[in-house]
């Protein structure tokens, strides 16, 4: 996933020890190096360079082959398409949810559905797509009669992406139209005009920089989606991560993999880039010590507003049914074929599974403190701090969260392999990649936390005789507390789910459910691939709601945000 | 209880503020400043006269680029803030949202490490102090505007500061509660005698609670004095109209005797003692406050007709033209007898003495 | 009223962990590579899916009490593995997986000349020139069809390699993209094989049959089930991956071209600079031999044993009465496999 990424005018205050100071800041920057610029300058480098020396030849070749050239035009159009879509559908949820009066009690019910594509293991929808819309498929053929359906493709790519991601929009939406003020809508409404005229003229246009914001979002997101259209896309539609995937495991072209990449990563960093400039000079509410203000909002006239809901509903209902699709696959012995109900593919998982499932969860249990200590360091340097590299930093830091994951996987295959730092094979290289690559998450949140916090809270703590470590650890570090839970949440949620960077990494020593997902997928074992997508489903909601416990019995109600996994 | 007060002087005290696109601005310029032992005294100016830069200087929060300030005798100019002892009233609080009100009164005590019985009962004290006795579990968004901003005060004197200073505390707050809560303010600072800088625009305010104002414009100190003082002996044609209302009016002197100058004014000859000679023969702006100058149907003076009238209840406001000149006049307790409508014939009268004479240049 | 702490934080009720040791423990955890090992040990990859090695491997545990560790890979991955980690090899043995993809890996020099005692027995076709791998298995091609598909669109089980360029079967079939999986390159190396190695002609057969795939699956058994639901009609895959697919009960018919079609040996090899020497050199002896391969019909797993002396299961017998198995010549496979995938990549593959 792409970030929205904030720059802050810096906020000077006085620094700690200058020793303790500039200690902690070179470590950073040798943990930065180390597992961000280097990894992607081997990456560079294998795609310039031929024995040492600059070969453009290969690159020129690669990026006017002709089957390249239609892999970055397919992926450009799939994202571009799902960027669109996704971003609609999530705008008419957030208006749903926020401005249509009886949606209020169902408000949870839709949070909670749409909560659920973010925390699900890859191929989910794929999957149960597969088995809805294919030419058996269960709605296609089974309940429409419509016969020799293609499920494989753009059209089935774009609808399952779109699926998946929109709930992205919808949590990037929310907040956004909850701020507006209803008395912006209500002085245009009393000055004449309909209330979609309001909604037109006064709401839309500020929520514009939100919508361009999510769009990028999914953009990104559709730019770098490994896993689904290895399933969906078929051989018609080819798409640059799933090539450069082919390229590398199936030919052992690390250099045409690496140039594959780079292909990517010429749109993925303008995404980027237009990102850092959108966002700039965003203003946030505050807090400043004082008690906020609830936006009270009017409703939709009941007609629009029904209509507006039983969309969302029905929209939700198929993203229920594609759970419990994949549900019931995991609980019958042969989908299509044998519906004996069994636990066979649960016992399979926790005995042959079992070494996938517990280096899993290690690994998980690992990344997530270092990811939530490391998102909120970096958060606090880049935030709150000034220092020579502090642009730097901030970028640097941002680099693996925002290329897609199969440019960091095979970056990291390359730069890890040999002498002098080998770590393949090892959990340290997993652990490494779910945390550089997925703590920026817990940096945004740190530094937009940050910036609602005022200046005066730390002066007041300096005024009151408080060093500046002292004044981090009593005052700030409990205002941000709720950024280090979502750094927590989304690296254990990433260790749990993702698959494009990690499928490079796994070895002998250490493998991931989710490569096993997508190997007894692959070998059509699809009993024990649904049983371990509801065994992630399972763990990482019970995690993520025992961290939102934890996070609301720690924090003072007057600073309670969102919930984590968002 | 209250430690020895002391005195706060700043010398040639400039600061440059750096403004992301206007670049650096000269907030405060050479500025000297001596605020006695135990004194409240207030920085007065509008929004932009480097005020609050100042004060943020004394605090610490900011580094002055040249000048030094003392404390007593120590010179604290390259002490951190956290080094020097002060308390700092900020205007929106910064109240500490996760800790309870008893927590953010006892922050500064716990970071000198007290004991928990003393913390608890200086705690206890303050929160008696400011009317808040028996709210130190609430949190801080529990509690109304007028409360936070006393917790606030709780706070900064828990610690029993060498300094307190105010930023505007009481801006946010409705007019009503406004009054209240200065006046608190003011006990509380007598009561402690601890030297308060307290900075504000409201000048009602400043004169209701200052022992001495100083008056700010442009990064400059116009005037310090106590509120009569600045009332009644502006020194500049700013101060004159930037405390109450003046009527500045262009005259002539004529001569200047022991007590009484003889000065043109609205086009007649008039003999006052005035607050400061000026040379004979020089113009001069002579300060008449509204209230000062009388209006009467008839009498030797120079006649205006009545512009308007505006009836306030306690008082009513008139504008006066006499000449080419807009007088402005004011009547206390206005009753029907001596009531004036538009258009009506009058003639005005200046005040006898306490007239403050202004070179113009 | 007693000290408070920071409110909302009820720090009694947290536990009192050593966070220190805790922090450290877990911070050393990663930087163990490798397990605490049962007696002996070695490591694999295995390109036999899991439903088919594990079963074998806890066999030779039981045996012998060696225990492997083994990750399933495709066979075009694990290749492209072996070949990455050169320099530092993960594994001691390649096990399973379509001779062509052995004949690469001898060729890129990842194996260590090894004979174990039963390849006396195998004739040349089953083992290397250079003893770099042995045959422990061997696996026919087959067409697969679903029956009610057939029912549906009036034909028979697909008897010819042409039978498959008919329009019915547009977008039905499907079948292994040829850069990951060994099924799809013996699949093409028997078609170039029954046009006699007319290359051009074989290419052209494969471009007309791109126009009926629906898709090129990552692994060679990929397909089986979407044809044994019907989602898709048919396909090429190994018999042991499509007798399996019956055996779960879905419908489907095995059939096979007159034309004649290929078969790949399933093979074992040594990776060089393995560093678990005797025992990997235990499992190739063992499953090189009837040992192992006497307890593929047993375990219902459809691979024909390479060893002679091992009688292949009754019911694959049957099946396989009627094909004509033709023999591609391993060695040319290994030299232009390289060239023939990327040929097909570029021909078939992106032709549609």
């Amino acid at each position: 996933m792409n970030a929205s990424v904030q720059t802050i005018a810096p906020r000077p205050i006085v620094r700690p020890g200058a020793w303790l100071w500039r200690g902690g800041l070179l470590g950073i920057w040798l943990l930065l190096l180390i597992f961000i610029v280097y990894p992607l300058l081997m990456l560079l480098s294998r795609a310039f360079l031929d024995d040492g020396h600059l070969s453009l030849q290969a690159l020129g070749a690669a990026i006017t082959a002709p089957k390249n050239l239609r892999a970055l035009g397919n992926s450009l159009l799939l994202a571009t398409m799902v960027g669109v879509a996704g971003t609609l559908l999530g705008l008419v949820f957030a208006f749903t949810v926020e401005r249509v009066r009886s949606a209020g009690r169902l408000a949870r019910l839709i949070d909670f559905f749409t909560f659920l594509p973010l925390i699900s293991p890859p191929f989910t929808t794929s999957i149960a797509f597969v088995f809805s819309f294919g030419p058996r498929g269960l709605i296609t053929y089974e309940l429409l009669g419509i016969k020799n359906v293609q499920v494989y493709g753009l059209t089935s790519t774009f609808a399952a992406e779109t699926l998946t991601y929109f709930p992205i929009a919808y949590l990037a939406l929310r907040p956004m139209l909850a701020s507006i003020s209803t008395s912006l809508e209500e002085a245009a409404f009393s000055l004449g005009g309909s209330r979609w005229h309001a909604f037109r003229t006064v709401t839309l246009p500020l929520v514009i920089p939100a919508l361009a914001n999510a769009f990028l979002l999914l953009f990104g997101c559709s730019l770098a989606d490994f896993a689904t259209p290895l399933i969906l896309a078929g051989s018609d539609f080819s798409v640059l991560p799933t090539e450069a995937y082919l390229q590398i495991t199936g030919m052992f072209d690390l250099k045409s993999g690496a140039i594959l990449s780079l292909l990517l990563l010429v749109p993925a960093g303008l995404v980027f880039y237009t990102q850092e400039r959108l966002v700039a000079g965003r203003s946030y509410v505050t807090v400043t010590g004082k008690a906020g203000v609830l936006a009270q909002h009017d409703s939709v006239s009941g007609i629009a507003g029904a209509a507006l809901l039983g969309f969302c509903l029905l929209v939700s209902a198929l993203i229920v049914y594609f759970y419990l699709l994949l549900f019931y696959a995991s609980i019958v012995l042969a989908f299509g074929a044998n519906h004996t109900l069994t636990l066979d593919h649960y016992r399979v998982i926790f005995s042959e599974g079992l070494p996938a499932i517990r280096d899993t969860l290690i690994i998980a249990l690992i990344g997530m403190p270092l990811g939530g200590i490391y998102g909120i360091a970096i958060g606090y340097l880049v935030g709150r701090t000034t220092f020579i590299s502090r642009k730097a930093m901030e970028v640097v830091s941002m680099l693996n969260y925002a290329l897609p994951g199969t440019i960091v996987g095979i970056a990291y295959l390359l730069a890890f392999n040999d002498e002098p730092l080998a770590l393949t094979g090892t959990a340290a290289i997993l652990i490494a990649c779910y945390v550089f690559r997925y703590s920026p998450i817990g940096i945004r949140t740190t530094v937009a936390l940050l910036q609602q916090i005022d200046k005066s809270m730390e002066e007041a703590s300096a005024s009151l005789g408080a060093g500046s470590l002292v004044t981090f650890r009593r005052i700030m570090l409990p205002l941000i507390l709720p950024a280090f839970f979502a750094g927590l949440g989304v690296v254990f949620i990433r260790s749990m789910t993702a698959i494009s960077a990690t499928i490079f990494l796994v070895s002998i020593n250490w493998t991931l459910i989710t490569v096993k997902i997508l190997e007894n997928m692959t070998e059509v074992a699809l009993g024990p691939a649904a049983a371990f997508s509801v065994f992630v489903i399972v763990v990482v909601v019970l995690v993520t709601s025992l961290l939102n416990v934890l996070l609301q019995r720690l924090t003072a109600p007057s600073l309670r945000v969102g919930r984590i996994g968002a | 209880m209250a430690a020895q007060s002391i005195a706060i002087r700043l010398q040639g005290i400039s600061a440059v503020f750096h403004h992301e696109r206007r670049g650096d601005i000269t907030a405060v310029k050479n500025l000297d400043l001596e605020v006695r032992p135990g004194e409240f005294l207030t920085l007065l100016g509008a929004s932009g006269c480097g005020k609050t830069t100042t004060l943020r200087v004394i605090a610490g929060f900011q580094k002055p680029s040249s000048g030094r300030i003392l404390f007593g005798d120590e010179d604290v100019t390259g002490l951190a803030a956290n080094q020097r002892d002060i308390g700092f009233v900020f205007q929106n609080y910064a109240l500490f949202p996760h800790l309870s009100v008893f927590e953010n009164v006892a922050y500064g005590l716990r970071v000198k490490r007290q004991g928990a019985a003393l913390i608890e009962s200086s705690v206890d004290a303050g929160l008696r102090q400011v009317g808040l006795s028996g709210m130190g579990d609430r949190m801080i968004n529990e509690l109304s505007g007028g409360q936070q901003q006393r917790v606030a005060l709780a706070r900064a004197i828990a610690i029993r500061p060498r300094v307190l200073l105010f930023d505007e505390p009481l801006s946010n707050l409705d007019a009503q509660l406004r009054v209240q809560m200065r006046s608190e303010i003011v006990r509380l600072q007598k009561e402690l005698a601890i030297t308060t800088i307290y900075v504000t625009h409201d000048q009602e305010e400043a004169m209701a609670i200052s022992d001495r104002i100083a008056i700010m414009d442009g990064g400059l100190i116009a005037q310090v004095g106590s509120a009569e003082e600045l009332y009644l002996r502006p020194a500049s044609r700013f101060v004159a109209g930037f405390l109450g209302s003046a009527n500045l009016l262009r005259g002539t002197v004529v001569a200047v005797a022991a007590t009484m100058t003889s000065i043109d004014i609205l086009g007649h000859r008039w003999e006052l003692a005035a607050n400061n000679p000026v040379a004979a023969g020089r113009p001069v702006d002579a300060v008449i406050r509204p209230e000062a100058l009388t209006l009467a149907k008839e009498g030797a003076g120079p006649r205006g007709r009545v512009e308007s009238r505006t009836y306030y209840g306690d008082k009513a406001e008139y504008l006066v033209r006499v000449g080419t000149d807009l007088v402005q006049a004011v009547q206390w307790n206005p009753s029907a007898d001596d009531a004036f409508s538009e258009g009506d014939l009058v003639c005005v009268k200046l005040p006898a003495s306490n007239v403050q004479l202004l070179a113009v240049d | 009223m007693g000290s408070r702490a920071i409110a909302g934080v009820r720090t009694d009720t947290l536990p009192k962990i050593d966070r220190r040791s805790l922090v450290l423990g877990a911070l050393a955890a990663p930087f163990v590579i490798g397990r605490a090992q049962a007696a002996e040990s070695l490591k694999a990859y295995s390109i036999w899916p899991e439903n088919y090695s594990r079963p074998m491997l806890e066999a030779f545990e039981k045996a012998t009490g060696i225990h492997v560790n083994f990750i399933r890979f495709s066979s075009g991955e694990a290749l492209a593995r072996l070949l990455a980690e050169r320099g530092n090899p993960q594994v001691d043995v390649l096990f399973g997986g379509p001779v062509e993809t052995f004949t690469a890996g001898e060729e890129q020099g990842i194996f260590e000349a090894y004979t174990p005692p039963s390849a006396a027995d195998l004739p040349k076709r089953f083992k290397s020139a250079q003893a770099m791998w042995t045959a422990i298995a061997d696996d026919p091609l087959v067409f697969m069809t679903n029956t009610k598909f057939l029912q549906e669109h009036n034909l028979q089980p697909p008897t010819s390699w042409d039978d498959l360029l008919n329009p019915a079967y547009k977008g039905m079939l499907q079948m292994a993209d040829a850069r990951t999986s060994g099924t799809a390159v013996t699949r093409i190396f028997s078609i170039l094989q029954v046009n006699n190695r007319n290359e051009d002609a074989g290419f052209a057969y494969m471009k007309k049959l791109r126009q009926n795939i629906q898709a090129y699956t990552k692994s060679g058994g990929g397909g089986t089930v979407p044809v044994g639901l019907g989602q898709a009609a048919g396909g090429i895959f190994f018999i042991v991956d499509a007798l399996f697919t019956r055996q779960k009960g879905y419908d489907v018919q095995i059939s096979f071209p007159k034309e004649g079609i290929g078969s790949a040996a399933e093979c074992i090899g040594l990776v060089k600079g393995n560093k678990n020497g005797a025992a990997a050199r235990k499992l190739i002896d063992w499953a090189a031999s009837p040992d192992m391969q006497s307890l593929l019909a047993p375990s219902k797993i459809n691979f024909l044993p390479a060893h002679p002396k091992v009688a292949p299961d009754p019911d694959l017998a049957a099946v396989l009465k009627q094909a004509k198995i033709i023999e591609i010549d391993d060695r040319w496979a290994g030299d232009n496999r390289k060239r023939i995938i990327d040929r097909w990549v570029a021909e078939v593959l992106n032709a549609g």
